[in-house]
C-alpha cells in the first residue's frame, strides 16, 4: 500500500440553488485511520463522500490528497481509491466474473479468471460467479460491490452504509476485512448511522442536516 | 495494444454484451427503419418516382430513415450508464477518453449493424439505382455514419443527466447532423447518377466533418462526462 494517502477536506460545502447540503466541513483522515461520516437522512453523509471522492466538486472549500507533502492530481484520485456505495450500481446484465472482468480490463489490471476467482470466493460469491447480478439478492449485490472496491488494492477506500444489507456472517467478515485494511496502512472514509459501524474508527465528523 | 485502446475496448465489449443481452437500442434502431422503410416502399415503391428524380429523392429518404433511426437509439449507450446508476463507479474506474471511444466503438458497431440490414433492403424494396461501382455507395455510408456516431455519442454524453433527455437529444443533435445529413445525400445521389465528382466532394466534407468532430469531442468529453 506504499506510503499511504492522506486526505485533507477544508471549509467544505455544497449547495444546490439555494438548498445548502452543508458548510464549513474540515477534517483530515490519515493512513491507517477511519473516518467516520455520521448525520441524519438528508444531511449531506453521500453527497460529501461523493466529494471526497471525486464524483462532485464542492461549492466551496478544498480536498487534497496527499502522500507526504506531495499532492495528488484529481485526475489521478481514481486509481487510488476503491468505493462501496448504494448510490453506485454494478451492471445487471452481467454475471459477478463479468462485472469484475470489466473493471479489472477498464483499471489495466493484469488479472487472469483464476485472480478474479479468488476474489469473489473472498466475499463469498464463488459459487454463483456465473449468475447475472439482476438474480442476485441485495445483500449479494453488496458483496460483489465490495469485490469490486477491492479488486485493484486501493489506498482510500470510500465506505457508504457498507453492512447494508450484509448478513450478520458478512457484517462480521467485513468488519474484519476493513479493520484488517486500516491496520495495513489503508485510508477509510465510512458514512455511516448504524451503531455498530460508527465504533469503527475513532474520527469522527457529523453533519448537522 | 496501448492501454487507451484496451480500456476502450472493454467498455465497448461491455456496452455490447449488455446490449446483446437485453436489446434495448437494437430494437429501437431496427424497429423504426423497418416500419419506416415498410411505409415508404409501401406508398411510394421503386415506380412512383420519375427515373430522373430517383437519385437525389431515394438517397434523401434512405438518409432520413437512418438518421432519425440514429436519434431512435444511439443514446441509449450514456442514458442507460444514468439510469441504472452504473455511471459514477464508471467514472471512477474508466479514463475519461477511454469511456468515450469505447462508447463511440459501440455506436459505430450499433450504426454498422443497421446499416448492413437497412441498406441492401432499401435497394431491394426501392430500386436506388448504382451507376457507381457499389464501393463507393460503402465509402459514403461509412464516412456518413461515422460522422453521425461521433455526434450522436458526444450529445448523448450531454443530455444524459438531463431530465428532458429524449427531446434535447433531437434539439441538440439536429443542427450538428443538418450538413452532415446535406452531404450524406449528395453523396449518395452521386453513386446513383454517376457523378464521381460529388461523390468525391462529399466525402471529403464529411471526412472533414468527422474529423472535427472526433476533435471537439475528444477535448470536451472529460469536462461533460466529469461533471
Amino acid at each position: 500500500m506504499g506510503d499511504g494517502i492522506r486526505i485533507e477536506f477544508s471549509e467544505v460545502g455544497k449547495r444546490y440553488d439555494e438548498r445548502v447540503i452543508f458548510r464549513g466541513i474540515s477534517g483530515t483522515v490519515k493512513p491507517g485511520s477511519i473516518l467516520v461520516l455520521t448525520g441524519p437522512n438528508g444531511s449531506g453523509k453521500s453527497t460529501l463522500v461523493s466529494i471526497l471522492c471525486g464524483l462532485l466538486r464542492p461549492t466551496r472549500g478544498t480536498v487534497k490528497y496527499l502522500v507526504g507533502d506531495d499532492e495528488v492530481e484529481r485526475w489521478e484520485w481514481r486509481f487510488h481509491l476503491g468505493i462501496v456505495a448504494p448510490a453506485m450500481a454494478l451492471y445487471e446484465e452481467l454475471t459477478a466474473h463479468e462485472n469484475l472482468r470489466f473493471f479489472a480490463r477498464v483499471r489495466d489490471l493484469k488479472m487472469d479468471d483464476d485472480d478474479l476467482n479468488q476474489i469473489l470466493e473472498t466475499v463469498g460469491l464463488d459459487p454463483r460467479r456465473t449468475t447475472p447480478v439482476v438474480g442476485f439478492s441485495t445483500g449479494m449485490q453488496q458483496r460483489l460491490k465490495i469485490a469490486q472496491a477491492m479488486l485493484h488494492e486501493p489506498e482510500v477506500l470510500f465506505l457508504d452504509e457498507p453492512g447494508a444489507n450484509l448478513d450478520p456472517g458478512g457484517q462480521d467478515w467485513f468488519e474484519g476485512w476493513v479493520a484488517a485494511y486500516a491496520a495495513a496502512g489503508g485510508t477509510v472514509v465510512l458514512a455511516t448511522n448504524d451503531r455498530r459501524e460508527m465504533q469503527w474508527g475513532m474520527n469522527r465528523v457529523e453533519l448537522a442536516g | 495494444m496501448s492501454s487507451l485502446l484496451a480500456e476502450a475496448l472493454a467498455v465497448a465489449a461491455k456496452d455490447l454484451r449488455t446490449e446483446f443481452r437485453t436489446r434495448v437500442a437494437l430494437n429501437a434502431l431496427g424497429l423504426f427503419a423497418l416500419t419506416t422503410l415498410a411505409a415508404v416502399s409501401y406508398t411510394i415503391g421503386p415506380y412512383r418516382i420519375a427515373e430522373a428524380d430517383r437519385p437525389y429523392l431515394l438517397s434523401a429518404l434512405l438518409w432520413v430513415v437512418i438518421l432519425f433511426a440514429s436519434l431512435a437509439g444511439l443514446d441509449r449507450t450514456f442514458v442507460k450508464e444514468e439510469e441504472s446508476h452504473t455511471a459514477p463507479l464508471l467514472r471512477l474506474s474508466a479514463g475519461p477518453h477511454a469511456v468515450w471511444l469505447g462508447k463511440l466503438l459501440f455506436n459505430l458497431g450499433l450504426l454498422a449493424a443497421l446499416m448492413v440490414i437497412l441498406v441492401p433492403l432499401f435497394i431491394v424494396l426501392m430500386g436506388l439505382p448504382l451507376v457507381l461501382h457499389f464501393g463507393w455507395l460503402v465509402a459514403v455510408l461509412a464516412a456518413g455514419g461515422f460522422a453521425l456516431a461521433v455526434i450522436t455519442t458526444i450529445v448523448a454524453a450531454i443530455i444524459a443527466r438531463a431530465m428532458t433527455r429524449g427531446a434535447l437529444f433531437a434539439v441538440l443533435s439536429l443542427p450538428l447532423l443538418l450538413p452532415l445529413v446535406i452531404f450524406a445525400i449528395q453523396g449518395t445521389a452521386g453513386v446513383a447518377s454517376g457523378e464521381i465528382e460529388i461523390v468525391h466532394q462529399s466525402l471529403r466534407a464529411m471526412i472533414s466533418f468527422g474529423g472535427i468532430m472526433v476533435v471537439v469531442s475528444a477535448a470536451l468529453f472529460p469536462v461533460i462526462w466529469g461533471e
